[in-house]
Parts: structure tokens; C-alpha cells; sequence
């Protein structure tokens, strides 16, 4: 019961006017960023970095822990009434939901998914607090070696799962890397990659990284389709009451725990975000619709708005949440482009997401985790009964919207260190995210690469001095090996997932073509 | 799409067999990958280290990025010359894991860069560099005003220059917006949370 007695101190921490604000700003502004399309938790959070650097860490981190939870919960706004999800992570939310809205069973769409985004943040938070014990156990006995396996485990899993090309996640890994590299080295001394310039010694500031390629180069590569695409937005639907009916829940319940199982997995490993647990639990439940309608149950709905394809992938993304945030912080790695700069603020803060944060710092984690809580339940409230307002968000013209990231952008990059020659490395980096945005090359592994390759750099130079040059300590131990035995296996699950996908979208061509 | 040809390039006509180059314009991105490695494999080469380093030095880890570097450009070259992206009229595949139609903006989700959308939907999208220009001329005017004009000013214009960019054409009234966003910026960041600002010629009435 020790993690309980944490987490009741946590809560005192957390329920403190200033800190319940934070919360409040976190997740109005995470809410936002989700219900606008092209915009994601990601960009607010590097937005804010620069800005957060006046605030007390707790205040800081409880308010981006706010922006990544709303994220998950805005998204699935505009996806169920005007068919555009958010972010990615609300596209498995779009083929029911917006299925639903059309048939005029929006209130019941934004519902269900503004409650199974709550079970699933709640349920994986809750796991996270009560195992963080265990979690800690199990880094503390981690050495060099493990540090090591454990970043190369997020290098390539976030390659290899984010991008639908192996080569082009490899190619995002390695420009991360090269952009962790420039910089004095901080083992020996050694000027790396500076061309003699002054401002890099300090190597490229991670803030100028995370805002150039997330926000500029979104706003560049707006800016190249906006006079090409006409796509344009219809007025939200009118909505009534949530209200979900007895029958409703019986078939939302059971959803939401499926989802949420699929999601919480999917937190620990770096997958770059919640897509793919999305996708698992909209197709199981496909499955299951159909098994039920052929053993003579409830007719298959799916395909015309089944309330089970909206729950389970919503309670799937937000349960990513929860355990992406147990990961960042009992063992310091960052599963999702959020998360990763997340730690980019831990580090600027001084401190080092693992173990020792919740000796050194359990004060912070313990408000931070109690936070969630309170966020979760405020983001409830706000989305549940005002999902048509915030809808009304996508009525704000893009012109102004662009500009104002544009601005804000140069601010976050300028006011960090008060330098102009960011501001032209900002502008060299956004052109690179315009040129990844049109080639369809990753951006989570740069940020992770940019975030954890110095980390990586240390850990395995450490790890080849103690062993004297002896490759075999790098496998030399049981955690080590799991790793990256576990990193075979997700990388075979994925290979194999990709395999029966594609299939599945073939005949699923064949079987349009011959119906439609 | 629009259908202007670029400007030296012969009028295609409809039977005109598309040049080999066609939808392989990545392969710049891969050559930047093999310049970067090049590079990278020149300053490691002469990169002086400190006497009295430790074993793995200072050259270890950019080794092993340097010959990561030319293996990713490698693959990308065979990938792009083996599947060349296909011409952005005929984008009918399916985006998603799921068979289900793609949603109008999953694209847009999926070139967020973080999708994970399986199946190849890489298209030959082309890019408006009138549009991207005026931004890119924007941002530059506001690093080159930044010190000598003051925040308010070049913030102004780099939010005016950037919702023209993207089709406003109302001038005074944008004029205005970008004015009252800036200067509301200035009072915020400066006089509530006291990041600093250069304050520039309006320096002294303010």
C-alpha cells in the first residue's frame, strides 16, 4: 500500500489552486490542439517548452501531461462530426463515428467516446501508479548496458513500427542521430561537427529540433497544399443530449475494457503514438460483431455505425497515454513524439526520467500522477457535454491559425536562448520537416533519435570502458537480452500484422469492387 | 492538381512516355542522406581528439552513425528506383490497417508524420513554392527585423506575411489582427511571464 500512501500525497500536492490551474490550461489547450486537424499534443507541447522554462517543473509538467491526455480525448471531436480526425490517433474513431453522426446518433458517437477515452486514461493511469513500485525495482538494476539496449530498443521499434517504410524510419533515425551528434562532446571535450560556428557547441537546441520540424514544418507544408486542396469543412452537425441508453451500455462496457487492454501494451512499447493499438481494437471488434451476428446474436453493424467501433479504439489511444507516461517516467524512455519531449523538458530541468526521479524528485511524480487522475476527470467534463462547442474551433480560418503558429513558433525558438542564429537553424530544420512531411519519412524517430542519442552515446561508450572493449557486455545480462529479444518479437509481430493487412486491404478492394 | 508543366520542360504530350524521373524525386533525399554521411565521415576522419581519451572516444558513436547513415541512403536509393511513388491522380488505396474507405482526413493525419497507417499511399504530391516561398521570405524578414525593428513590428509582419500566404486578402483588417496578436504577445510573454523580448525602434515609446 505504499504506492497508495504516494499517491495521497500526490493528491495534496496536485489539489492546490496554482497546480489544479496548470491541470485546467493543460487540458483546455490538449482538447484544442486534438479537435484541430494538423495540429496534435506533440506540436502544443514543443510549443510551450520554451514558454514552461518560467514555471516550477511540477507546474510545467502537470500542465504538458494535461496536453497529452486532451489530445486523446479532442481528437475523436471532428473525427465522429465532420469526418477529419484530429490526429492520427482518431482515424480507427472516424469509420464508426462519423458512421453514427449521419444517422443522427452523434450525442451517443461523442459519448462513447469521450467516456472510453476516460476509462481507458483512468484504467492505465491507475495501473501505472500501483505497479510504479515494481517498475522502479526493475530499473534499478539496470547498468550501461541495459540504458543501452533499452535505447536502441526505442530507436528501432519507433523506425520500424511508425512508418509504413522500414528504409524511410531508418533514414528519420539516423538524421536524429546526426542531429544529436553536432555539439561539444561531453565525455572528452572533442568538437563534433561544429564547423568551428560558436552556437553549436552547444549543439542544436532541442527546442529549435522539436518546434521546427513539428509546427514550421506543418505550417510549410500547409502552406505548399492550401491553394491545391479543396476540402471544404462543413458546419458541425447539431447535436442533443449524451445520452447513452441501458442497451447502449451493455454493448459499450465490455468495448471499452477490450480497448483498453489493447492500448495499454502499446504505451510501453515506442511506437511513436496510439495509432496502431487504435487499429488492433477496431479490428477486433469488427471480429467479434461478426462472429455474434453469425452465431444468430445482434446483427453486424459495422460498416453503418456500431457503437463498439467508436469505444474501443477511443479507449484503446487514451489508454496509451497512461502507460507511455509510466514509461517516461520509471524508466526514462519515451514511446511517442509527446512523450520524447517531455523528457527533453525533464532534462532541461535537470532531471533524468528512471528510478532515481521518484527518490530525488517523488515529490513532482507523485503530484504529476496524481494529476492525471484529476486531468482525466476534468477532460470528462469538458468533452462530454461540450463537444459541439469545441467543434466550433474548426471554424477558426486557417489563415490565422497558421500564422499564429508561425508566430508563436518564432517566439518559442527566440526566447529560449534569445539567439537569431536559431531562428536561421529553425528555418533550416523546418525546410528538412517540410521535405520528411512530403516524402512520407517519419518524425518521431528524429525527435527520439535527437532526445535519447546522446543518451545512447554515453551509456555505450560507459558500458564497452568498464567491459575493456569486450563487445559481449552489451548482452551480458538478463534484461539486456530480454530486450532485445523483445524487440525480435515486436518486430516479427509487426512484419507479420503488416503481411495479413495488406492482404485484408485487398480483398476488402475486391469485395468493394464487386458490391459497389 | 494543377496542370502547368514546369517552366524548360518540353509540353508533355498525353502519349509521352514519363520521364524516368517521375515520380523519384526522392532520390534527392537520399543523395542529401549520402552527403550527410560523407560528411560525417570527412569530419570524423579529422576530428582532432583531446590526448588522454578513453578507448571508445569521441569518434566511437559517430562511426557507427556515419556507416548507418550510408546504409539507410543505400536502401533508399534501391527502394525509390524499385517502387517509384505513383502519380498523384490515381489515389485510390486504401490508408488504413482496417478495410474501411479512408476518411477525407486521414491523409492530412497520416502526413502528420507520426501515422501509422500501413499500405503504400505514397503519392507524387507536388508542392505550391509560390506559397511556401512567401512564408519562407516571411520567417526570413523576421529574423533579419527581429533585433533592429523590435518584436511587435516583425511579429507583424511575419503574421501578415504568412495569412497572406495562405489566401487572406483582406489587408487593413489582417493588418490590424497581426498588430493586436503581436502586441498582445508583447504584453503577455513580457510583462506577465517576463521573457525577453527586443524591443527595437518602438524601444523608447513603449
Amino acid at each position: 500500500m505504499d504506492a497508495l500512501d504516494h499517491l495521497m500525497t500526490g493528491f495534496g500536492h496536485a489539489l492546490t489552486p496554482e497546480n489544479l490551474l496548470w491541470a485546467l490550461l493543460g487540458v483546455v489547450l490538449g482538447t484544442a490542439v486534438g479537435v484541430l486537424p494538423g495540429l496534435g499534443s506533440s506540436m502544443a507541447v514543443a510549443l510551450l517548452l520554451p514558454v514552461t522554462f518560467q514555471l516550477d517543473p511540477t507546474g510545467a509538467f502537470i500542465m504538458f501531461a494535461g496536453v497529452y491526455y486532451g489530445g486523446l480525448f479532442g481528437d475523436s471531436t471532428a473525427a465522429i462530426l465532420m469526418n477529419t480526425p484530429g490526429q492520427s490517433s482518431a482515424i480507427a474513431t472516424t469509420f464508426e463515428g462519423h458512421k453514427m453522426a449521419l444517422r443522427g446518433r452523434a450525442p451517443q458517437a461523442l459519448a462513447t467516446s469521450a467516456i472510453g477515452a476516460f476509462v481507458g486514461a483512468i484504467l492505465s493511469t491507475a495501473l501505472v501508479a500501483f505497479f510504479s513500485p515494481w517498475i522502479i525495482a526493475l530499473a534499478l538494476r539496470f547498468g550501461p548496458a541495459e540504458y543501452f539496449a533499452l535505447a536502441v530498443f526505442a530507436f528501432i521499434a519507433t523506425s520500424a513500427v511508425v512508418s509504413h517504410s522500414l528504409v524511410r524510419g531508418l533514414v528519420a533515425l539516423g538524421i536524429g542521430l546526426t542531429i544529436s551528434l553536432v555539439g561539444i562532446d561531453t565525455l572528452s571535450g572533442a568538437e563534433r561537427f561544429t564547423l568551428g560556428v560558436p552556437q553549436l557547441f552547444e549543439g542544436f537546441s532541442i527546442i529549435t529540433v522539436t518546434v521546427a520540424l513539428l509546427a514550421v514544418g506543418e505550417v510549410l507544408h500547409v502552406a505548399g497544399r492550401v491553394h491545391t486542396d479543396n476540402a471544404p469543412a462543413s458546419p458541425p452537425r447539431r447535436t442533443g443530449t449524451p445520452w447513452l441508453k441501458g442497451a447502449d451500455l451493455r454493448r459499450t462496457v465490455p468495448a471499452w475494457l477490450r480497448g483498453t487492454v489493447f492500448g495499454v501494451p502499446f504505451g510501453v512499447i515506442p511506437s511513436g503514438g496510439s495509432e496502431i493499438p487504435t487499429f488492433l481494437a477496431y479490428g477486433a471488434e469488427r471480429k467479434l460483431a461478426a462472429r455474434r451476428a453469425r452465431k444468430g446474436g445482434r446483427p453486424d453493424e459495422f460498416g453503418e455505425g456500431a457503437i463498439e467501433g467508436v469505444a474501443a479504439p477511443e479507449a484503446a489511444g487514451s489508454a496509451t497515454a497512461g502507460t507511455a507516461m509510466g514509461a517516461l517516467l520509471g524508466l526514462g524512455l519515451p514511446t511517442s513524439a509527446t512523450a520524447a519531449i517531455m523528457l527533453a523538458a525533464f532534462q532541461q530541468y535537470g532531471m533524468q526520467p528512471g528510478p532515481l526521479l521518484f527518490e530525488r524528485n517523488g515529490d513532482l511524480v507523485w503530484a504529476l500522477l496524481a494529476s492525471l487522475f484529476i486531468g482525466s476527470v476534468m477532460l470528462l467534463i469538458l468533452n462530454l457535454p461540450f463537444a459541439p462547442l469545441w467543434a466550433k474551433l474548426l471554424l477558426i480560418p486557417k489563415p490565422y491559425l497558421y500564422a499564429g503558429i508561425t508566430v508563436f513558433s518564432s517566439l518559442g525558438v527566440y526566447a529560449a536562448s534569445s539567439s537569431i542564429t536559431d531562428l536561421w537553424l529553425m528555418l533550416l530544420l523546418a525546410l528538412a520537416g517540410l521535405m520528411m512531411r512530403r516524402y512520407d519519412i517519419p518524425l518521431a524517430p528524429v525527435l527520439i533519435a535527437v532526445i535519447l542519442g546522446p543518451v545512447a552515446e554515453a551509456e555505450l561508450r560507459r558500458a564497452l570502458q568498464v567491459g575493456q572493449g569486450d563487445v559481449t557486455v552489451l548482452v551480458d545480462s538478463g534484461i539486456t537480452v530480454g530486450i532485445y529479444a523483445l524487440l525480435l518479437v515486436i518486430g516479427a509481430v509487426v512484419a507479420i500484422g503488416r503481411v495479413r493487412s495488406r492482404r485484408a486491404a485487398k480483398a476488402a478492394e475486391r469485395a468493394t469492387a464487386v458490391t459497389g | 492538381m494543377s496542370t502547368d508543366t514546369t517552366p524548360g520542360a518540353p509540353p508533355a504530350s498525353p502519349d509521352a512516355r514519363p520521364s524516368w524521373w517521375r515520380g523519384r524525386s526522392e532520390l534527392l533525399v537520399a543523395a542529401l542522406v549520402l552527403a550527410i554521411a560523407a560528411f560525417l565521415a570527412v569530419q570524423t576522419a579529422t576530428m582532432p581528439v583531446p590526448p588522454g581519451t578513453e578507448s571508445p572516444g569521441p569518434r566511437f558513436f559517430p562511426a557507427l552513425v556515419t556507416i548507418f547513415m550510408f546504409g539507410t541512403g543505400l536502401a533508399l536509393v534501391v527502394e525509390v528506383v524499385r517502387k517509384p511513388a505513383r502519380p498523384a491522380a490515381n489515389t485510390g488505396a486504401p490508408a488504413g490497417t482496417a478495410p474501411a474507405d479512408p476518411p477525407a482526413g486521414a491523409e492530412a493525419a497520416a502526413e502528420a508524420g507520426l501515422a501509422a497507417a500501413a499500405g503504400d499511399d505514397r503519392t507524387g504530391e507536388r508542392l505550391d513554392w509560390r506559397t511556401i516561398g512567401i512564408v519562407l521570405a516571411s520567417l526570413v524578414a523576421f529574423a533579419l527585423l527581429l533585433q533592429p525593428a523590435g518584436w511587435i513590428i516583425s511579429a507583424a509582419l511575419l503574421f501578415f506575411g504568412v495569412s497572406y500566404a495562405m489566401g487572406n486578402r483582406r489587408y487593413v483588417f489582417d493588418a490590424a489582427v497581426s498588430l493586436v496578436f503581436s502586441s498582445f504577445i508583447q504584453l503577455a510573454f513580457v510583462a506577465g511571464l517576463g521573457l525577453n523580448l527586443p524591443a527595437g525602434i518602438l524601444g523608447g515609446i513603449l
